[in-house]
């Protein structure tokens, strides 16, 4: 049992350190995909908004969500 | 006369303007199948679907921004993918894992639990079976491939059956912490799978009597046990099973999980296809492992519950391994220089 928990534990522990790893090397597409000559709008500026409901200024909606 | 003459006239010029009018076909008449009324097809030369199909197996235009995928207007391919991926995909997996269940629950109740033999002068002794090296890499690699499956299978049948029955918000949530977990537990579990490889495939190399162990039915069909040395050749068909079959799953998953990285969207649905595939054939037969080694086999599920397992077992399963661990224990034991219990049989 104690060999076990000890392998749930560890697959746990991988589990999060790949999840930073990856994180870490990720990027949003409005970064990965803005050149100098290409701007990508970051999500709180766009037409959507961050949170995909229309509201492109982001910070009215959290007031209104809060 | 003149008068009559030119009444003929008139009536001759009147019946041709109606015969012209009545057979010859109007306008609207021409142009009603689509038909340019002087006879040509302005469109006949312009560039159709059909003809940039002859050129490239897609069709694409041209984009500014860096991300040339995006350019991708038709892909005939996709449609197929949808189709494997919706319709074929479902049934394949369905008929995989519950036709092993299946076979599985007949198999139990034609021939039962395999019973431990007759107790003999060694039953109640215990051999070591598997350190605790081998049982760590054993359960990790297990618990692993127990979230991968779910998960896995939540990609195929989640949306079909469990959000019917607890809600698009709760499925939701759920699948998006299950496509988490599938992605990070994968790194463990190809860990795991590269520690068994290295620690047991010295064991696992296919040998004669393996062959005669299938011949003999292995001990599941029939009375007896034929010989065997640390794995027989199911325990070996598994442990490929598993290194093939996990090496694929490896390679194929970290293709899906870096994107158009090796490949390009073709490369990518057929990625999913080989993944899916192998996936479902992998779990059916890692559920008859479960199967032989928990309620099928009595005593089997010690080798990994503690690692050790009765001697009589043993002696019966896998007669040349203790041989050889008994042959090894006679000039010294093989379990660092912790004292040995009357019961126990140091065998590594």
């Amino acid at each position: 049992m104690k060999v076990f928990l000890v392998s749930v534990i560890a697959a746990v522990a991988l589990a999060v350190a790949a999840s930073f790893l990856l994180n870490e090397n990720q990027k949003f597409a409005y970064e990965a995909y803005a050149t100098s000559g290409a701007r990508v709008s970051h999500p709180g500026s766009n037409l959507v908004g961050p949170q995909w409901s229309g509201n492109a200024g982001g910070a009215e909606h959290k007031s209104h969500g809060s | 006369m003149a008068r009559v003459s030119g009444l003929v006239r008139t009536g001759i010029v009147a019946l041709s303007l109606w015969a012209a009018g009545a057979l010859a076909p109007s306008s609207a008449q021409m142009t009603k199948d689509g038909l340019n009324p002087t006879g040509a097809n302005p469109t006949a030369n312009s560039v159709n679907e059909e003809f940039l199909f002859k050129q490239e197996p897609k069709i694409g235009g041209r984009v500014s921004i860096p991300d040339q995928k995006s350019a991708n207007l038709i892909q005939p391919q996709g449609r197929e993918y949808r189709a494997f991926r919706e319709d074929y995909l479902p049934w394949i997996g369905g008929i995989a894992v519950l036709g092993i269940l299946g076979l599985l629950a007949t198999f139990f109740l034609l021939r039962g639990r395999i019973p431990l033999d007759d107790p003999g002068p060694d039953t109640g002794k215990k051999i070591l079976r598997f350190n605790s090296f081998e049982r760590f890499a054993h359960w990790m690699t297990a618990t692993c491939f127990i979230i991968l499956s779910l998960s896995g299978l939540n990609y195929i049948f989640g949306k079909r059956l469990l959000m019917p029955l607890i809600g698009p918000e709760a499925f939701g949530a759920l699948a998006q912490w299950a496509k988490y977990a599938h992605l990070y537990l994968a790194w463990p579990f190809m860990l795991g799978i590269a520690i068994m490889l290295v620690v047991w495939v010295r064991d696992n190399i296919p040998e004669k009597l393996d062959w005669e162990w299938i011949k003999a039915g292995g001990g599941l069909v029939g009375r007896g046990h034929p010989h065997a040395r640390r794995f027989n050749a199911g325990q070996k068909v598994v442990f490929w099973m598993v290194v093939g079959f996990g090496a694929a799953m490896s390679v194929t998953g970290l293709v899906m999980m870096f994107p158009f990285s090796v490949t390009d969207i073709n490369g990518m649905q057929v990625t999913q296809v080989i993944h899916s595939l192998i996936g479902v054939v992998f779990i059916a037969g890692i559920l008859a492992h479960i199967y032989i080694g928990s309620i099928g086999m009595e005593g089997a599920y010690d080798a990994m519950g503690s690692g050790k397992v009765d001697l009589g077992w043993a002696k019966s399963h896998h007669d040349l391994w203790v041989e050889e661990q008994q042959a090894k224990t006679a000039s010294g034991p093989q379990v660092g220089k912790r004292p040995v219990s009357p019961h126990q049989v140091p065998a590594e």
